[in-house]
């Protein structure tokens, strides 16, 4: 009923959606999984018309569709539950429920409040939430939200002619396991109003929702899996595809690390709400990856060590000096470094050059008297591209245009350069294509080799495996286990799923 | 060549087709003793400009700067006679300490700029009133002369404001092109959080933009308290709208991170033209708000990046 032909996705610099055939029945519920940047969110993004393919068809019921935004596809009668909560929490439930197509209940430019409160109550028997719907909207739990989010999108029923799609991204990511359990008796209850797509990271509720399950990798869906089909493992092994080559992560480089040297120490650290207790010690060229899902403390453990964030109890000691004052500053002084996840909006100043974004951590060691010396900032920033092969036209060059990995580059050489010992890195290779993933690898053995210490928060469990000598799995925000990575002796992604979820 | 690449050459460009429109309007503007005590006229303008330029371009704005101007004026008119030259020395710290305040509520209290700077502004121009006893004051001619001439005077035909203009333009150069202050401050507009990530004191470098502002706006009200020999309240009434035009027409835009104080120059001679221009096209004064309130409307619209708004209020 509804179907994508071979659509297709490019970005700069990365091939999103290769060929994808996709198809939904009527009543059916659709499992999509993958690794991140497999491709699933773009898939969702074509479906529910908030990217346009640049190649390939959509049809539905037959016929072909094209929508420039959400709201056409959505009036084709494709709803989108977001992961992140869409509603307004200080409207009511009704409110929210009907936002933006208010114009039904109004009669004399005025709204018919009972009116909508009567339509609300009718959409939300439909979820089996009971409430009324003219309560404040942040007053209810986690788990009502997303049933009220749920019950928006099926007035779609009323106003759409056809069947109904509904996606539903990470829908059970913060629900309790009860929870869980009755948001799948009511999508089950559902499907005779409507097909569900269905995205999760937790392969084992998707293998129990759902009919059939797509399995994407690198842009392509790679199988398609009946319900009963296959085993977790199967399916696990489909996502992650090939057999993790050691050649990729470099592994031969891997060395043993300095025991002697500690140059990082956690003991007991807490954060209200996000880390528990954590304690780690990272010593001279080690690299140590944190693991574990989405939300489970690992990048808070890593703004904690780089001073953005104050911890309420447990101490942390950078090269022996117990950390006393919480700021970025303190910590780039002290020899930490941090590349973060978000490159475009942390990492680098877009609109400043190469050479400026190389040096904004270290401008104390390019000027005197707060006059900088432009033209040894200029000779560091050369010696760089030339060292890393920057693609960039001279130091003067943009770096917002340049591509990601080249970006990264920058990132990385200007805490490099300045000479930190210890480095934080927040999902390095996210978004980059496989060469400059390649190179960002390589960047760590270096690393390694001098020395540094490295806190990594991998993009895939396998690059994690592949990169690190030690592993450490944070759950909720709390160590669970540690494992040794030593090359031939690698903990498998079986042995860290198990402690993960 | 596409519009995004010439974006940069619009200031000039539009400097360029006002001074040739106006000057065959009447060949008599084009005169260089006219061009020259034109550009003399809007020095406290300019630097006034100057120092807001700053304010914007991390983003925020300095909306004190008139009445730090106004403020100025009277405490330059009351304590020449006590203070000597030392009057001076008082204004621009004065105005700097006043501009850190604003940077301390804006950056420390997480009080917009617009908003904390709007609130100080108002202190100085109920100091001013106070000071002032609400009335105009006038300064003593011979020892203004004797202190202050030197600001006001011509060497040849080339007004001394303009030598102001210029050291005070090139020190602002300076800083932005050349020290780690203005390096922070282009970081901070273009990309705080970056900037913050690198470990740069960005509250410092913040507060640092305000200091500057208002210190630009102390000296802006001491020439043109020397100018009129005297000080009153609301008597630098009508630059703030100017001056902020001036900014953004020169091409540093609301959002901050580009341009900057050449572009302001640019901008000042901008609105000395369409200010000439008025004149001669016999737009009344009180009229001209009105001109620069639809000049800035639309220099907002055309300079302002809105890939980093993403909701307006």
């Amino acid at each position: 009923m509804y179907q994508l032909k071979a659509v297709d996705k490019k970005f700069p610099g990365v091939h999103a959606l290769k060929s994808v055939d996709f198809e939904i029945k009527r009543g059916e519920i659709v499992g999509l999984v993958g690794e991140n940047g497999a491709g699933k969110s773009t898939l969702m993004k074509v479906i529910y018309g908030a990217y346009q393919p640049d190649g390939g068809t959509i049809a539905i019921g037959g016929k072909p569709v094209r929508f420039q935004n959400p709201r056409q596809a959505m009036e084709k009668g494709i709803g989108m539950v977001f992961q992140e909560q869409s509603l307004i929490p200080n409207l009511t439930v009704m409110e929210n429920i009907y936002l933006g197509y208010e114009q039904q209940f109004v009669r004399f430019g005025v709204i018919n409040w009972k009116a909508m409160a009567a339509a609300a109550r009718k959409q939300l028997a439909k979820v089996k939430l009971d409430i009324d719907p003219a309560t404040i909207t942040s007053a209810l739990s986690f788990a009502q939200r997303q049933l009220v989010e749920l019950a928006k999108v099926l007035t779609l029923e009323e106003r759409v002619e056809g069947d109904l799609v509904i996606l539903l991204d990470e829908p059970t990511s913060v629900l309790a396991e009860d929870e869980v359990k009755m948001l799948f008796a009511i999508v089950r209850d559902l499907t005779k109003r409507a097909s569900f797509i269905f995205v999760s990271h937790r392969l084992d509720e998707v293998m129990e929702l759902s009919d059939r399950i797509y399995v994407m990798k690198d842009g392509a869906v790679v199988d398609v899996v009946q319900q009963g089909g296959s085993t977790v493992e199967q399916i696990q092994h489909k996502m992650v595809g090939r057999n993790v080559d050691r050649e990729y992560y470099r592994e031969q480089r891997q060395k043993p690390f300095d025991a002697a040297k500690v140059l990082l120490e956690m003991d007991g650290v807490s954060l209200p709400g996000r880390i528990k207790d954590i304690s780690l010690k990272v010593h001279a060229g080690e690299v140590l990856c944190l693991v574990g899902t989405e939300g489970s403390g690992r990048e808070a453990i890593l703004r904690t060590i780089y001073g953005m964030r104050t911890p309420v109890a447990g101490t942390v000691r950078i090269k022996g000096q117990t950390v006393t004052s919480f700021h970025p500053q303190a910590a780039v002084t002290a020899g930490v470094g941090y590349v973060p996840r978000e490159r475009k909006i942390e990492g680098i100043v877009a609109g400043m050059s190469v050479f400026e974004n190389m040096t904004l951590s270290q401008m104390g060691r390019y000027s005197r008297f707060g006059v900088l010396n432009v033209a040894a900032e200029r000779a560091l920033a050369r010696d760089w591209i030339t060292k890393l092969s920057i693609k960039a036209h001279t130091e003067h060059a943009d770096c917002g245009n340049l591509s990601g990995g080249n970006q990264q580059k920058v990132v990385l050489s200007k805490w490099r350069s300045g000479g930190s010992e210890i480095m934080l890195l927040d999902h390095p290779t996210r978004g980059l294509d496989i060469g400059a993933k390649e190179d960002v690898y390589e960047m760590i053995r270096d690393m390694s080799d001098d020395g540094v210490g490295v806190v990594l928060v991998a993009d895939t469990l396998e690059e994690a495996i592949g990169l690190s000598h030690s592993i450490i799995v944070v759950k909720d925000g709390a160590i669970q286990q540690r494992f040794d990575c030593q090359p031939g002796a690698k903990p498998t992604l079986f042995d860290l799923l198990h402690y993960m979820i | 060549m596409d519009l995004q690449r010439l974006k940069p050459h619009f200031p000039w460009i539009t400097l360029v087709v006002l001074v040739a429109f106006v000057g065959i309007t009447d060949p008599n503007f084009l005169k260089p003793v006219n061009l020259l005590s034109l550009a003399g006229d809007i020095v406290p303008l300019f630097i006034m400009a100057l120092g807001l330029t700053f304010a914007i371009y991390i983003g925020g704005i300095d909306l004190s700067a008139q009445s730090m101007a106004n403020m100025i004026t009277v405490v330059a008119s009351v304590y020449l006679a006590s203070l000597g030259l030392w009057v001076a020395a008082l204004c621009v710290v004065l105005g700097f300490g006043l501009g850190l305040l604003s940077g301390f509520i804006t950056t420390r209290m997480f009080v917009p700029s617009f908003i904390s700077t709007l609130a100080v502004g108002g202190v100085c121009f109920s100091v001013a009133q106070w000071l002032s006893g609400n009335r105009a004051l006038n300064m003593d001619a011979e020892q203004r002369n004797a202190l202050f001439g030197w600001m006001i005077g011509r060497t040849g035909i080339i007004p001394n404001e303009l030598f102001i203009a210029a050291g005070l333009l090139a020190i602002c150069l300076f800083i932005e092109r050349r020290t780690t202050l203005g390096r922070a401050l282009k970081a901070v507009g273009a990309g705080e959080m970056a900037a913050a990530a690198s470990g740069l004191n960005v509250t410092r470098y913040k507060m640092l933009a305000f200091a500057i502002s208002g210190a630009m706006a102390a000296i802006a009200g001491l020439l043109f308290s020397v100018k009129l020999s005297g000080g009153a309240p609301t008597i630098a009434n009508g630059f703030l709208l100017p001056a902020i035009v001036a900014v953004l027409v020169g091409g540093t835009p609301l959002t901050g991170g580009v341009g900057g104080v050449l572009n302001t120059a640019i901008g000042t001679l901008i609105v000395a033209v369409i200010r000439t221009s008025m004149l001669y096209f016999g737009v009344q004064a009180t009229q001209q708000q009105m001109v620069f309130g639809l000049v800035l409307i639309v220099a907002i619209a055309l300079t302002i990046d809105r890939s980093k708004l993403r909701t307006v209020k």
